[in-house]
């Protein structure tokens, strides 16, 4: 199909031509013949090695697999109807890892997570395979709907401020569970908001940054030896670090806390180009570290078992060092799909496999192998998300595609790193793989904005306002704002991003 | 796909960006160092699991715990145990209720080797350390446990064939009798374990059996005696003057102190003691006012002698020769071992001795020594073997489909020389056939063969008998039998260690020809 001989569609989001994604085409092809591959080796395990099902395995239900399959279809289509032209590597490798998460709870036993809606009894699978259904359509809605940033741009105040309602909302009405304040129900629907918030934290610092770039540059205050910039432009920095403490001291939430900061020196280096601020950041969370060390218990506990797991091994212990135990019997290629995971009298080793050690049960049944190339498709998805920052039309657009691209990444890492005891373990999900709605949606908006803001068609950023405050404060830049009137015309016949890339060249790179 | 440096079409596009002083750097250059970070991080990752999977996953999939040495537990039957002449020490019979298999042994004198392997309480022994050659989840091959997921049957239980001859382990367990104490005997040439008695034995067969393992596994936990300590390698004693031999190999092998040396202040000490610091250090009565050589103190058991060859050795030589032979930490071996140790350490004295009082006291075994009769054995066996020690162990073979692998002896290390270890045998020699020596060694002697050995009696303090402790090997010039033996409060050494080491290597050569 070419564009120009498909028929304009009269729609209310304006005259869409298709426009074929033939990348995109040829790798998604590929993820489905890997997940059917998948599904027909975790029958096979299933029939000649468990017969007698000790191990529990269910049988396969093609239903899913062929519903998987005509979503990730369907979300092709929509892209190519759309006539968008949006990143074409982003969907395909965010739609291999969901269809490893698909078959990983395919295989576990369903009646870790069960639920009843109407007369359906729901199980691990139908549950997580209804909500990368509704991820992937967030994403491609957000991606074919999203023309304009300046829903976000215009109100990062704004976003600021619900974030932190959100975050004292889950506070006050949060459900309790296991001593974590962690998720907020709404009626019949719950959801953990510090999933959210990351997003909002990204659009947050996305527009602080891009708008004060050049003061956090600046050296005008100096202490001794020290420059800094402006100490009021540090304020975020502080703030930043004391939600951070306040996430582990109130929430005892330690892998968002992580998570946050991490994101934040990573977008803040980004912004900067100053390796000091990392410096000066990690040193900060070192401090912080230590003092919460000595006066937070679930701190304390966690760092000791990260220390010497197998001294706790059937304690507190106990899913870390079983973790290092799956990762072990995989070894080199893993056991196979589906022969891994060896229960005791019908119970997992691993009793919280579906979300926080999803990865030590793909390390058992896939192998290094399949942790390496799992490590891959996201460091894929991170770098495409850093491309597209790299060549976004103006600072807001690159800082929120890189923080998006940061938020994804650093949390797999984080997770992937805890599972290996490489560094103390914090409960977070591995995005796109883990069971859990909230985590699968907020990823999927993620996705959805890196899309949109692939695109070169989005609308074109304002121009850069003069701000009097920067200018008072710099002084010397006075003479290059632009004079008064704080709009300046955008020349017609040059949109914005001159320079920046096609992706269709990037995609040919 | 990393380090997307194009920085000059990111520039910052302010109308008058180019006229400003700012050293902002490009968007797109600080991007890319990120992607890099990330990068570099996500190969960490990748490396760590590369660490776990691969070089960790030999020793953590066969770890006791871990759930798949479990499940295979339940799964399989076990493969038998044999000792060194093929008979059936291990096997398995089917509960006539539920109809799985469960663990038949044929003796109990076997139990403290063998441990045992019970649906509801686990396993000990070699059935826990071999745990997963018994249940076929490893062949000991790598190669072939990476492709054995090929297999269609998964499971290979392997057979274990062990050093241990049921003979001489029956006659040890028989010796001891009812006294507490333990016996190891092992080839000095191999390292070979050929006997591993420890004493109370427990009935394991009760405690494999479906039908009786509550109540027999209560009644163990229960006792006293604590049966599931095994003597042999983890009971810790005061070595007394068996000790003496370590004191010798580290005079000897640090050449501070030579067969000849004498001491000119020793025959005056025995008299009046010989003064340390303070304490004074006491001879046993009947130890004759003469000079004495390596020899004549071993024949004596001179610990004067040995004091002043102590102090002369120094405690870093004695520490770490005797590190040398295992002291000091756990033992690499087929069940799990104690830590036998020369001194508590911490002392700021060399070595790790407090002073040279503790020192002297150390060089005859009477200070913070404490030894496993397993580590005492291996002194025997170093000077049996001309100076170099064998690696211990119990497995010397394993059969599974893929036939059988052998488990080739490996050398722990050159501790002395020959000729050093030739003098301290010829003394051992001594003790156990001069007219004075097998005063303290009765019956130690194997008719006809020439014998060398020790004598321990190890001074508990307090009232009630003694450790009585004999170590020794024969014969002298190519030994190919090694012992230790220690009696909980059995009495000098000569009363019941020696005459027990005796009858048991008189029963090997029996057994196996002189």
């Amino acid at each position: 199909m070419t564009a120009a001989a498909a028929p304009s569609l009269p729609s209310i989001l304006g005259p869409i031509r298709p426009r074929p994604r033939g990348r995109e085409s040829r790798l998604l092809a590929l993820v489905a013949i890997t997940i059917v591959v998948g599904s027909v080796s975790l029958e096979l395990a299933r029939r000649v090695t468990d017969p007698g099902q000790a191990t529990g395995l269910s049988p396969a239900n093609p239903l899913h697999l062929a519903t998987y399959l005509g979503l990730i279809g369907t979300a092709h289509l929509v892209l190519i109807l759309s006539g968008r032209r949006v990143d074409q590597v982003l969907l395909p490798a965010t739609a291999m890892l969901g269809g490893i998460s698909l078959l990983l709870m395919e295989r576990l036993p369903q009646q870790l997570v069960s639920q009843t809606v109407g007369p359906w009894q729901l199980g691990l699978g139908d549950i997580q395979l209804g909500w990368l259904i509704l991820s992937f359509g967030l994403a491609i809605a957000i991606a074919v709907t999203v023309r304009s940033d300046r829903w976000l741009r215009l109100y990062k105040y704004t976003w600021a401020a619900a974030g932190v309602a959100l975050l004292v909302a889950t506070y006050v009405f949060g459900d309790d569970i296991n001593g974590q304040r962690l998720s907020l129900s709404i009626g019949p629907i719950s959801g953990q908001p510090a999933e959210l918030l990351k997003v909002i934290l990204v659009v947050f610092l996305a527009g602080y940054l891009s708008e004060y770039r050049p003061l956090l540059v600046d050296e005008s205050t100096r202490i001794g030896p020290i420059s800094l910039p402006p100490l009021p432009f540090l304020t975020p920095m502080v703030a930043m670090w004391a939600i951070a403490l306040g996430l582990v001291v109130v929430q005892r939430d330690l892998g968002a806390a992580l998570l946050f900061f991490s994101v934040f020196l990573g977008l803040l280096y980004a912004a900067t180009g100053r390796v000091g601020y990392v410096v000066v950041g990690v040193l900060l969370f070192l401090a912080g570290s230590w003092v919460l060390y000595h006066l937070v218990g679930t701190v304390q506990t966690r760092v000791d078992i990260w220390l010497d797991p197998f001294k706790s091994a059937s304690g507190d212990g106990y899913q870390i060092v079983q973790s290092l135990y799956a990762f072990a019997r995989g070894g080199l290629l893993g056991t196979g799909l589906g022969a891994g995971l060896p229960t005791i009298g019908g119970n997992l080793p691993i009793p919280a496999v579906h979300t926080d050690f999803p990865l030590a049960a793909l390390g058992e049944e896939l192998g290094l192998v399949g942790v390496t190339a799992i490590l891959g498709l996201f460091l894929v998805v991170v770098e495409r998300g850093l491309r597209i920052a790299a060549s976004a039309a103006d600072e807001f657009r690159s800082l929120l595609a890189a923080g998006l691209a940061l938020v994804i990444g650093t949390q797999a890492l984080i997770i992937a790193a805890g599972n290996l005891k490489l560094i103390p373990l914090t409960g977070i999900t591995l995005p796109f793989i883990s069971y859990g709605g909230s985590s699968l949606l907020v990823n999927g908006i993620i996705v959805g904005l890196l899309l949109a803001l692939s695109d070169r068609g989005i609308e074109p950023p304002p121009p850069p306002r003069p701000r009097g405050r920067i200018a008072r404060l710099t002084g010397r830049r006075t003479s290059a704002a632009t004079p008064a009137s704080g709009r300046a015309p955008i020349p017609d016949a040059a949109p914005v991003p001159l320079a920046a890339p096609r992706f269709d060249d990037v995609d040919r790179a | 796909m990393t380090g997307d440096a194009r920085p000059a079409s990111h520039a910052p596009r302010r109308p008058a960006g180019a006229a400003r002083p700012t050293r902002l750097r490009p968007l797109g250059q600080t991007i890319g160092h990120v992607g890099l970070a990330l990068t570099v991080a996500f190969a960490g990752i990748a490396l760590g699991a590369g660490y776990w999977q691969v070089l960790r996953s030999p020793d953590l999939s066969r770890a006791p715990d871990n759930p798949a040495v479990i499940a295979a537990a339940r799964n399989v039957v076990r493969g038998t145990i044999v000792d060194r002449d093929g008979r059936v020490l291990a096997s398995n019979k089917r509960s006539s209720a539920t109809g799985e298999p469960y663990r038949v042994y044929a003796d109990r004198a076997f139990s403290t080797v063998l441990g045992y392997a019970s649906i509801d309480f686990g396993t000990a022994g070699l059935e826990r350390s071999w745990a997963p050659e018994l249940t076929g989840i490893s062949n000991g091959d790598p190669i072939g446990d990476v492709l054995r997921k090929f297999r269609s049957d998964p499971y290979d239980p392997q057979k274990l064939t062990l050093g241990i001859s049921s003979v001489l382990q029956r006659a040890a367990v028989a010796g001891l009798g009812n006294d507490r104490g333990a016996v190891v005997m092992l080839d000095p040439s191999t390292g070979e374990i050929l006997a591993l008695a420890s004493t109370p034995t427990y009935d394991d067969g009760a405690i494999a059996n479906p039908a009786t393992s509550r109540d027999a596994f209560a009644a163990v936990r229960a006792d006293p005696a604590t049966p599931l300590l095994t003597r042999a390698t983890q009971g810790l004693y005061v070595p007394g003057s068996v000790f003496k031999i370590v004191t010798a190999i580290a005079g000897l092998g640090s050449g501070r102190v030579t067969g000849s040396t004498t001491f000119p202040e020793q025959p005056q000490a025995e008299r009046d003691g010989l003064l340390v610091g303070g304490f004074r250090v006491h001879e046993h009565p009947g130890v004759p006012s003469r000079s004495l050589d390596l020899a004549g103190a071993t024949e004596w058991s001179s610990n004067i002698w040995y004091a002043l060859a102590g102090l002369r050795t120094g405690g870093d030589n004695l520490a770490s020769f005797a590190a040398r032979m295992g002291f000091g930490r756990t033992l690499d071996f087929d069940l799990p071992t104690a830590a036998s140790q020369v001194t508590n350490g911490g002392g700021s004295a060399p070595g790790g001795f407090a002073d040279q009082t503790e020192l002297a006291n150390a060089s005859y075994g009477q200070a913070q020594t404490q030894v496993t009769p397993l580590q005492m054995a291996l002194v025997a066996a170093t000077i049996a073997n001309g100076g170099t020690l064998m690696k211990p162990h119990i497995v010397i073979a394993t059969t599974g489909r893929d036939g059988t692998r052998t488990i080739a002896p490996t050398q722990l290390g050159v501790i002395i020389g020959a000729t050093e270890a030739a003098a301290i045998a010829a003394a051992m020699q001594r003790a156990v056939e001069s007219q004075i020596g097998s005063q303290f060694t009765t019956g130690a002697k194997v008719p006809g063969i020439p014998t060398a050995g020790k004598s321990g009696t190890a001074e508990l303090g307090g009232s009630g008998a003694p450790h009585s402790w004999f170590i020794g090997f024969a014969p002298v010039g190519h030994p190919r039998i090694a012992i230790a033996v220690i009696v909980e409060r059995g009495g000098r050494g000569g009363a019941r260690a020696a005459p027990l080491a005796g009858d048991l290597m008189t029963l090997f050569f029996k057994t196996f020809g002189s």
